[in-house]
């Protein structure tokens, strides 16, 4: 099958649903990041007592006209907050911040670029479960599941005072109970990860865009069953 | 036609009002950030701000006669966010502790168009004092090799890290590391819910004057220099050398006016940070943890070169060229500038067993401050006598007879000898030790306080 075939058959899934399409799209970021908020509430028993709001543009802005290549500008703005709240101690001098969760435009915009994605996958297993085998709807399916999952885990936005010189997605590992070491080792392969997940993303996509396979693999009956199975 | 002609007249007129209007002063912006929370940082840190040091030394005439300058001040819990905001240009200057600084330096020399220079220090323990590992008060371990198989945990990523990694390898025990925030490893050091908890300046402290914890390490025994320093970005140091230079000044200078007066600088320093004065006061008197010379001597590039290739083996840091981030170029400039002998400092080296032999323990007296005795018959007399009358002790404070490294009186382990004098120390192995040899006694504070009374 052609790719333009492929597409034509992914956006005919999208607007067969196009409520579901937008709910999920738009829902991502919204729960993803609530439940970042919540695992941090739920890890340290307590509630943030503070926010911040910084002046992303401004600080854009700045990077902009301060950063000499074009390169390290779109890497240090990605790493531009928007907003955070957190958690500070004022048991020792005046205050220490203990974690805090920090909405990042950068990785907001991935997150919803992943949205879209998971959106696109949901509708398009919506519309093709008459068509395509289960083994091959579950396959995809958990796959796509499972580059969801690579791609939100590697654009976690917690910070934690613990890991002092680390500041990067291996603290929401750190925070979440994964041993140090292994948080550590893992954070040189971030964009590996986060590079594996979109593939497998755009991988379950494919899978799913595809032709189904004949009826006798499927789960589609050609005939009646009877309650017990039986032919009738 | 006509809106030409208004066009044409209204750019003229704009064009007179911008040739009329005075040339605006060009601002220049230095923004620092530091570490309220981290002693070994304050002289370049919340004792320039408050003094206003910085603003003291900046360059007000020549090229910058007609400059206004921007200067502010963020307090950080760490260096790691330090740096992201330095590469934000943020910020323009840092403070922070050894590994923080070499992330630093190496996430610079990782981007295509940044750099930071390394440009002077802080201050140093020349054996790494300032890091530690405490235990519970009532804990029954004592000693390093206690923790096989413990839990312990440590703020990943500091200096503190860094210690517990390399006290791990050259004791060879292994055990269950846990991630926690200085706040964090203080309040279970404090409720017994950790075996161990390993921290940077002045946690350790903190948590053996409030009387939860007690150190079983200290850095010392790492061997390893422990330092903090100044990082600037380079279009800082390019394009306005003469402000780092200042800031340098104003680094020596507040180190200057800590050794002036250090019950001074410790009782306003309490007043900025929340640290208690007492706390403090181990770090920055005469024969304290500190070290506050900011001069780049070659053991610390050595020891920066060490801990790199520490975070080189549990993390993927990137490389870092010492030859281009580290420079004598501005502190050589300063000194100068000052009349300073730079060389004849950066030779100076303070070590600790050498520099407190003989020096006095002390006795801070609520009313009256501290209180020097030139031995510990009479400092525990003095302290049996100010009970007596039910005068308030702050705090007390002793020397290590084996490192020479200052303490509070009351986590020392003491020592009786058969003559009844008596002697000090920090780890209690080493007490018993010294006991063994000359027939002596390991007593506690209390005990000792109470051979005094009469």
């Amino acid at each position: 099958m052609t790719a333009a075939g492929r597409a034509r058959r992914i956006r005919g899934a999208v607007a067969a649903r196009p409520r579901l399409w937008l709910a999920v799209t738009l829902g991502f970021p919204v729960v993803y990041y609530l439940v970042m908020f919540i695992a941090l509430v739920t890890r340290f028993q307590a509630w943030p007592n503070y926010t911040v709001t910084y002046d992303w543009l401004g600080n854009v802005a700045e990077i902009i006209r301060a950063t000499p290549s074009l390169s390290d500008i779109g890497t240090i703005i990605a790493q531009e907050w928007l907003f955070e709240v957190g958690r500070m101690n004022y048991d020792f001098g005046n205050g220490i911040s203990e974690w805090s969760l920090n909405i990042n435009p950068a990785k907001v915009l991935v997150v919803c670029l992943l949205g879209g994605l998971v959106a696109t996958l949901t509708t398009l297993v919506a519309g093709r479960r008459a068509q395509c085998s289960s083994a091959r709807l579950g396959g995809a399916g958990a796959a796509g599941g499972l580059g969801a999952a690579l791609v939100a885990m590697t654009n976690v936005t917690l910070a934690w005072v613990v890991c002092c010189a680390t500041p990067s997605w291996v603290v929401g590992l750190a925070i979440l109970g994964l041993g140090v070491s292994s948080s550590l080792w893992l954070e040189q392969f971030g964009w590996w990860i986060e590079y594996a997940g979109f593939v497998l993303l755009l991988a379950s996509l494919y899978v799913l865009s595809g032709d189904a396979k004949a009826a006798a693999n499927t789960n589609e009956t050609p005939y009646p069953k009877s309650a017990m199975g039986a032919p009738q | 036609m006509l809106r030409h002609v208004t066009q044409g007249l209204a750019l003229g007129a704009l064009l007179a009002v911008t040739a009329a209007a005075p040339a605006q002063a060009k601002t220049i912006k230095v923004a620092i950030g530091h570490q309220s929370m981290c002693t070994d940082t304050y002289t370049a840190g919340i004792v320039v701000k408050e003094l206003k040091l910085l603003e003291k030394h900046l360059p007000k005439t020549g090229k910058y006669k007609d400059v206004d300058y921007d200067i502010s001040w963020a307090d950080y819990s760490s260096g790691g966010p330090i740096t992201n905001q330095m590469m934000a240009n943020k910020l323009n200057i840092g403070v922070m502790g050894d590994y923080p600084l070499i992330v630093n330096g190496a996430k610079f020399q990782a981007t295509d168009s940044l750099r930071t220079y390394y440009v002077a220090g802080t201050g140093y323990n020349l054996k790494g004092s300032g890091n530690a590992i405490v235990v519970p008060v009532k804990s029954d371990l004592y000693k390093i090799g206690d923790l096989e198989g413990k839990e312990v945990s440590t703020p990943v990523g500091s200096a503190a890290w860094g210690m517990l990694l390399k006290a791990a390898q050259d004791n060879n025990i292994k055990f269950q590391l846990k991630n926690q925030s200085p706040a964090v490893g203080a309040a279970n050091i404090a409720a017994g819910k950790i075996d161990a908890h390993s921290d940077f300046c002045p946690w350790s402290e903190i948590m053996e004057f409030r009387g939860t914890g007690r150190k079983i390490y200290d850095g010392s025994e790492a061997g390893v220099p422990y330092l903090h320093g100044v990082v600037v970005r380079k279009d800082l140091a390019d394009d306005y050398p003469e402000v780092v230079q200042a800031f340098i000044k104003a680094v020596y200078d507040a180190g200057k006016w800590i050794k002036e007066d250090p019950i001074r600088a410790t009782d306003l320093m309490e007043k900025w940070t929340g640290v208690e004065k007492e706390v403090l006061y181990i770090y920055f008197s005469k024969g304290g943890h500190l070290s506050l010379d900011p001069t780049i001597k070659p053991a610390w590039t050595e020891a920066l070169k060490f801990d790199h290739t520490v975070l080189v083996k549990e993390k993927a840091i990137p490389p870092l060229d010492f030859g281009d981030w580290i420079t004598e170029k501005y502190i050589r400039a300063a000194y100068k500038d000052m009349g300073v002998d730079y060389d004849k400092d950066k030779a100076a080296v303070v070590d600790p067993v050498e520099a407190n032999a003989g020096l006095p323990n002390e006795i801070w007296h609520a009313r009256d401050g501290i209180k020097a005795y030139a031995t510990l018959p009479e400092f525990l007399g003095a302290i049996a006598k100010f009970r007596a009358t039910g005068a308030k002790i702050n705090s007390t404070y002793v020397y290590d007879k084996e490192t020479g490294l200052k303490l509070f009186g009351k986590t020392a382990f003491w020592v009786v000898t058969p003559k009844g004098e008596f002697a000090t120390f920090l780890r209690r192995g080493e007490a018993e030790k010294y006991a063994g040899t000359i027939d002596g006694k390991v007593i506690t504070f209390e005990d000792a306080i109470g051979m005094k009374s009469s």
